[in-house]
């Protein structure tokens, strides 16, 4: 297995700037995940790798190598994309077993060996029952499957895997996952996966890249990404209700920084807090605008008052999850946000209770607007 | 607003003879929200198609306030539907869309102005009336059929995954939205998904289907925690209930056997004598599972992390168990809890959380 670097890569379409000086490096055995939104340059960054398109500007090194001039079949990579790419005239087994059998890899492998690494790797996908199938008689979940298969049974230098679970549905999507995680781990495999759904992101990888418009917006361990996102927009790509964001003006009353949301909300800010709000703060109209990210799980709720911080709003909607209530709350200046807890006491709000709310500041945010919220 | 019920429907398909939906029986009652819930190709379209008046009611009868509909037309059910697409007038305005349904029965325009100003402050539209929907976003979009759809406050609404394909932050929103309507504008709903978060989610009770029959019906909380059969245990719930197999010692223990020994879980309930001494399943809700890195004192299993995913508000573990089956089970742990693959834990699941299924049928008896 190799490690794979980018150096400053970038790659124009026309005149069109698609991907823009992007460097990070996949470590040998890591499991690497490029996030971020549809069209943000994640599988054109994928197909670089892969050699399928040129590199416009920068290096790309596989170990200390660099294969930028390197066609496709000569970069010891094992790729699978969203789109299946099947042989439609053979049947499961001889699409899995194909690259086994391609030449330029001199494996040369007897028909008993060829079978076991082709059965192994099948049932571990659970599509063990389908081998003698065409792919035609396959469902889409299935031949996802079989695409990944295809892609896992080699040992490349290389894993490019591009959204592989996307068309699974919810309940094999997890438990594929699962799968994938297993087979990072077993084979220490190199492994740059695409994917535009955080919850993939955050559960398979060492580490993740996130690519806001052909830029990396952030890097990091999945948990620096869901707690510490740098800005507003990689808050908003993370977490199921995604981050709270909620504009608001700062004022200073007595040496004291409050940070005011529509016409009626005014919170005091912890003095740890006033370096990042006021490296934050916009001058919009004559008022000092900054926005706050707050994740649901850090507003607590209770019908009494906590504390000098707290404030009280009425209830807009209460939903019930597996273990959890989200209570939403609506704000003045038509803003929505949500407020997650474990609590049994929560499982009594009712929309219009008046209920006292406090943001753990520990875990408050400040950030410019750098996306528009509509 | 109204009561729906539905009495032993069916729905036949003449060619290729397919029953759809068989002996449906079921209340929808006045206020109520209700959520179908069931894998693709279990009934639950064709069952909201039959109550908008879409498609023929095979056998049976659908009355909406003890009143026989069978043969009332779309129209004339006076019933709201939304689906996933959103179906708006390009060419006009979200104030021209929201007041079609009142300009088509010719209604008066200080009546119209009224109810769309109503209506459009309800659904947070009032600033985009003057636009055009292709100007809008998904979910203002949606909100736009909504509105739409309840402005002339319909008997029922029936909402067809209307929000399924929106991504996180949106649905979030719409799904407060959804509930806080239902809420302030009194309606009966009946509300088709697959996706058995978003029941969860919005419901009062959910009717949850398969293979056309109705498997059970009831609150979060009853079908949670008190699951009709196997079926119902795995499909609601994220991730999925942990079955494992295990043999039943006692009216009060199950026992799972390993190599390194015997480990006895007490469940809470009462079974049928003769199935001790026999195998059984076991199911556990890997949200109410609990680890530990001591032995607990009752009800304790072994097991092995073998795979730990982080999901932002929580981490699953999946972990092989020390018994002879070598089963494993997942398990919902605090994100900010630190674990290795590789670690020995012990799962504890107390009595009441304990499930047991011959088959697809529950064993256990409890007195709720």
């Amino acid at each position: 297995m190799a490690e794979v670097r980018l150096e400053n890569v970038s790659k124009l379409f026309g005149r069109k700037r698609v991907i823009s000086d992007v460097s990070f490096t996949c470590r040998e055995g890591e499991f690497l995940t490029i996030f971020g939104p549809t069209g943000a340059g994640k599988s054109t960054i994928l197909k670089m790798i892969a050699g399928i398109e040129t590199v416009s500007e920068g290096k790309i090194y596989f170990n200390e190598k660099v294969v930028n001039d390197l066609p496709p079949q000569e970069r010891n990579v094992s790729m699978a994309f969203e789109s299946y790419n099947l042989y439609p005239h053979m049947s499961v087994y001889e699409n899995i077993a194909f690259p086994l059998r391609a030449p330029r890899w001199g494996l040369k492998l007897s028909k008993e060996e060829e079978r076991k690494k082709v059965c192994e790797i099948a049932e571990f996908l659970g599509i063990d029952q389908l081998l003698e199938r065409l792919p035609q008689h396959l469902s889409g979940g299935q031949k996802q499957r079989v695409s990944l298969g295809r892609a896992l049974v080699r040992q490349p230098e290389v894993f490019l895997l591009d959204e592989p679970i996307a068309h699974l549905d919810a309940r094999l999507k997890f438990s594929t996952q699962t799968l994938l995680k297993e087979f990072a781990k077993n084979y220490r495999s190199t492994i740059i996966y695409v994917t535009h759904d955080y919850r993939e992101a955050l559960a398979l990888s060492d580490r993740v890249i996130l690519l806001r418009r052909g830029r990396v917006e952030q890097e990091g361990t999945p948990k620096e990404v869901y707690y510490t996102p740098v800005s507003d927009f990689a808050g908003r790509m993370v977490g199921d209700p995604p981050m709270n964001l909620l504009d608001g003006e700062v004022q200073e009353r007595d040496g004291e920084v409050f940070f005011k949301i529509g016409d009626s909300l005014s919170i005091k800010v912890r003095n740890e807090l006033i370096p990042s709000l006021k490296a934050a703060m916009r001058d919009e109209d004559g008022k000092k605008i900054v926005r706050m990210g707050i994740r649901c799980e850090h507003i607590k709720m209770s019908r009494e008052k906590m504390s000098e911080d707290s404030f009280q709003l009425p209830v807009y909607a209460v939903v019930s999850e597996a273990q959890s209530i989200l209570v939403s709350f609506h704000l003045d200046n038509d803003v929505i946000f949500h407020a997650r807890s474990m609590q049994q006491a929560v499982y009594d709000y009712n929309v219009h209770d008046k209920i006292w709310l406090e943001f753990d500041q520990n875990h408050m945010f400040f950030f410019p607007k750098t996306i528009e919220l509509t | 607003m109204s009561r729906v019920d539905i009495d032993q429907v069916w729905k036949i398909y003449p060619r290729g003879n397919v029953c759809a939906v068989k002996d449906l029986t079921f209340t929808v009652n006045d206020k109520e929200f209700l959520a179908i819930l069931g894998p693709s190709g279990c009934g639950k379209s064709s069952t909201l198609r039959m109550l908008a008046g879409l498609e023929e009611i095979s056998r049976g009868e659908i009355r909406f306030d003890g009143e026989v509909v069978n043969n009332l037309g779309p129209a004339e059910r006076n019933v709201a539907l939304a689906f996933e697409s959103y179906a708006l007038y390009h060419r006009l305005t979200v104030y021209e869309n929201i007041a079609f349904p009142l300009r088509a029965r010719g209604a008066k325009q200080d009546e119209v102005h009224k109810k769309v100003s109503e209506i459009a402050d309800l659904f947070n539209l009032t600033h985009l009336l003057k636009k055009y929907p292709s100007s809008l976003a998904g979910g203002q979009q949606q909100r736009v059929s909504l509105a739409r759809a309840l402005i002339r406050q319909p008997r029922l609404t029936l909402l067809d995954e209307p929000i399924s394909h929106m991504d996180q932050r949106v649905r979030a929103e719409m799904r407060a939205m959804i509930r806080y309507i239902h809420n302030e504008m009194g309606n009966t709903t009946v509300y088709v998904t697959h996706d058995q978060a978003e029941a969860v989610a919005l419901c009062d009770r959910m009717a949850i289907m398969n293979y056309g029959e109705l498997q059970q019906i009831g609150t979060v909380s009853e079908i949670w925690n008190s699951p009709a059969n196997k079926f119902v245990a795995y499909f609601v719930g994220e991730p999925a209930m942990n079955f494992i197999q295990a043999v039943i010692e006692d009216g009060e223990t199950v026992v799972f056997r390993g190599p390194d020994g015997r480990w006895v879980v007490k469940f809470k309930g009462e079974i049928d004598p003769s199935f001790i001494g026999s195998e059984i399943t076991v199911g556990v809700r890997p949200q109410q599972l609990q680890v530990f890195r001591e032995q607990p004192e009752e009800n304790g299993v072994p097991g092995t992390v073998r795979v730990i995913e982080f999901q932002g508000e929580a981490t699953v573990l999946t972990l092989d168990l020390g018994d002879n089956a070598k089963s494993e089970a997942k398990v919902v742990v605090e994100a900010t809890e630190r674990y290795d693959v590789g670690e020995k834990l012990w799962l504890y699941a107390s009595p009441e959380h304990i499930h047991l299924f011959d088959g697809d049928l529950p064993v256990l008896r409890r007195n709720a």
